[in-house]
């Protein structure tokens, strides 16, 4: 009886440690055939505005389901995505439509020390530890890197 | 101060009426955001930006029966001939946010280096225009410090680059691009060669004749820069987004009320009061954003005037009150605006010589003279092509009710032709008709002179960078 119920729990557990373990390795495979990850470390504004279009055309320019696309924000590219960027609802809409946000947290570090106080970060956002090594990470991966 | 409180309750009036419209619904070209703030996260460091206006004017005015000009018959703000090229604008700026990651501060500098009334007056070469810095701290208070536009009339506050013709209207001219007086009394000048009629009993300053004014008679020899709508001060203002793409804005500021001169002499500040609600209409960018816009305003001064001609400081206090109600809609291919603007006290009557025309009684005596003026103007940019069509109407009576009241009408016909969005040329056709209008004696003179007021024609040629 108490051998029956070991691997009653142990069935349970494993089932439990399965479910809790898959989304981890959806979020980072894709049966899309077509990826791309962006990178944004710019000062200038207008590369906010241009990295955002990119986004928007690779979505259009591929049926549903069909694309992955990730921007990576680091260095003075983390602006964008900052919770009070003047672009905030395009980006909303754009997580909505699948598209993946990954903010730099050595730069949000970096910028803490120097502002004195945390900048708020886009919830649509993913914090990765490092931008540069998630680009790396998701180049391996097969994606196609692009710095407009 | 009867008329300061009529003006205080009018605003408020007009105030609460458009908070109510706000209220159902409250968004466009918000000139107080656009100039004050930067784009959240996203500004430069520090943006260069500016622009270049260069134009050709023809004045078709005569000359009165003796040979002589007056200002409204010449081309500023020289004043001393009737067509020429000039480059009336040229300046050059810089905005941002100095520390890129702080989106709680900006600022705003901007130098003049044009042929016009902010420059030619002083002989300056450069003179800064704006030089503000905005703290955004406190939710709907943000705090812009230094100087910059004033809140008011949607002709003055609007950046002139994108401006729809090449003058002002008279009212906007006379009542808001203000003159200083000189901290002395200037006195009418004695007769000479140059100043041929100017004494107390004639109670002018010219007319001049072509001859003298190519031998160095001089109508503009004013003592500062005009105002340009400037203030030096501190403002607190915001927007709001209310719902339904409405937005309501406020500013409340205190200034020195010496236009664009860093300094209070007289001790006193101005007050300024805006409110505005604006619908959001899908559309254009920036200071062409489509919408439709309500807005409300007043300003309340005072400026110290040496009254006597001679070696003692008489000074007098007088009241410079200014408050107005307008509309502007915008969704391509139609614009319209109309603003209503009541003047009390400090009203310019003449370019030179300013303490003697605020003050002379023989000339207006403008310092405790009223004033009041209106305009409609409408645009049609012609679909599929890059050109635009415009037509306004001005008027404004000067010296309300007075013998030397004066009414000024301009029909200004234009057209401009965008090469792309930031460069343009616009071509206007002015109809003036310019005349004392009381029926008194006192403008039997004014009249011969003003008889010869004629049409104007101007090309300009505006590059933004």
């Amino acid at each position: 009886m108490l051998t029956h119920f070991r691997s009653f729990f142990l069935a349970i557990s494993s089932l439990l440690l399965l479910s809790v373990a898959t989304p981890a390795v959806s979020a980072e495979s894709t049966f899309a055939e077509n990826k791309y990850v962006l990178q944004l470390s710019d000062m200038d504004p207008s590369k906010q505005e241009l990295i955002l279009n990119n986004a928007s055309n690779l979505l259009a320019a591929y049926p549903p389901g069909q694309v992955e696309v990730e921007i990576v924000a680091y260095g003075p590219g983390l602006r964008l995505l900052f919770a009070d960027n003047v672009h905030n609802k395009r980006i909303d809409s754009l997580a909505q439509s699948g598209v993946k946000f990954a903010a730099c947290g050595n730069t949000l570090k970096g910028m803490t020390k120097m502002l004195g106080e945390e900048p708020k970060i886009n919830p649509a956002a993913k914090m990765v530890p490092a931008g540069i090594v998630r680009i790396g990470e998701l180049s391996k991966q097969g994606y196609v890197y692009i710095k407009p | 101060m009867g008329d300061n409180k009529q003006f205080k309750r009018a605003l408020i009036s007009a105030a609460c009426a458009m908070a109510f419209t706000a209220a159902g619904s409250a968004q466009a070209a918000n000139w107080l955001m656009l100039q004050g703030t930067e784009d959240p996260a996203s500004a430069s460091r520090a943006e260069v930006w500016g622009f270049i206006q260069g134009k050709y004017e023809k004045d078709f005015s005569d000359a009165n029966a003796t040979g002589g000009y007056v200002p409204p018959k010449l081309l500023g703000p020289d004043l001393d001939g009737q067509d020429g090229f000039n480059i009336n604008r040229a300046r050059i700026g810089v905005r941002g946010t100095g520390f890129p990651i702080d989106s709680k501060i900006n600022y705003f500098a901007l130098l003049e280096m044009g042929n016009n009334g902010i420059t030619s007056s002083n002989g300056a070469f450069a003179k800064l225009t704006d030089a503000s810095i905005t703290l955004n701290h406190i939710p709907g208070a943000r705090i812009r410090a230094g100087l910059f536009k004033t809140p008011g009339s949607e002709e003055a506050l609007q950046a002139i680059h994108v401006f729809d013709y090449i003058n002002f209207t008279e009212g906007a001219n006379i009542l808001l691009n203000e003159r200083q007086p000189n901290k002395s009394y200037t006195p009418c000048p004695v007769a000479s060669p140059t100043t041929p009629v100017c004494n107390a009993a004639s109670g002018n300053v010219g007319p001049y004749t072509e001859a003298q004014l190519q031998a160095g008679a001089k109508f503009d020899s004013q003592p500062s820069p005009v105002g340009a709508f400037r203030d030096v001060g501190v403002q607190v203002f915001d927007a709001f987004d209310v719902g339904n793409d409405w937005e309501v804005s406020y500013a409340a500021m205190i200034g020195n009320g010496n236009g664009i001169e860093f300094s209070n002499s007289d001790g006193e500040y101005d007050k300024y009061l805006y409110f505005s609600a604006e619908k959001g209409l899908d559309g254009g960018r920036g200071g062409r954003a489509h919408g439709l816009k309500f807005f409300g305003w007043g300003q309340w001064g005072t400026r110290l005037l040496d009254i006597t001609n001679d070696s003692v400081s008489n000074l007098k206090s007088y009241d410079r009150n200014r408050a107005g109600l307008g509309v502007k809609y915008l969704k391509k291919p139609f614009r319209v605006t109309a603003e209503y603007v009541k003047a009390d006290g400090m009203i310019f009557e003449g370019p030179d010589k300013t303490n003697w025309y605020f003050t002379g009684p023989a000339n207006g005596n403008g310092s405790d003279a009223k004033a009041y003026s209106w305009y409609v103007e409408g645009g049609w940019y012609i679909p599929k092509t890059k050109w635009e069509l415009d037509a306004r109407f001005d008027t404004l009576t000067r010296n309300d009710g007075r013998n030397d009241q004066h009414r000024f009408d301009k029909w200004t016909l234009g057209a401009q032709y965008h090469f792309n969005p930031k460069t343009r040329v616009t071509v206007n056709y002015e109809i003036r008709d310019f005349e004392c209008n009381s029926g008194a004696a006192v403008c039997n003179n004014v009249n011969a002179n003003l008889k010869g007021v004629d049409n104007r024609v101007g090309v300009q040629l505006t590059a933004i960078f």
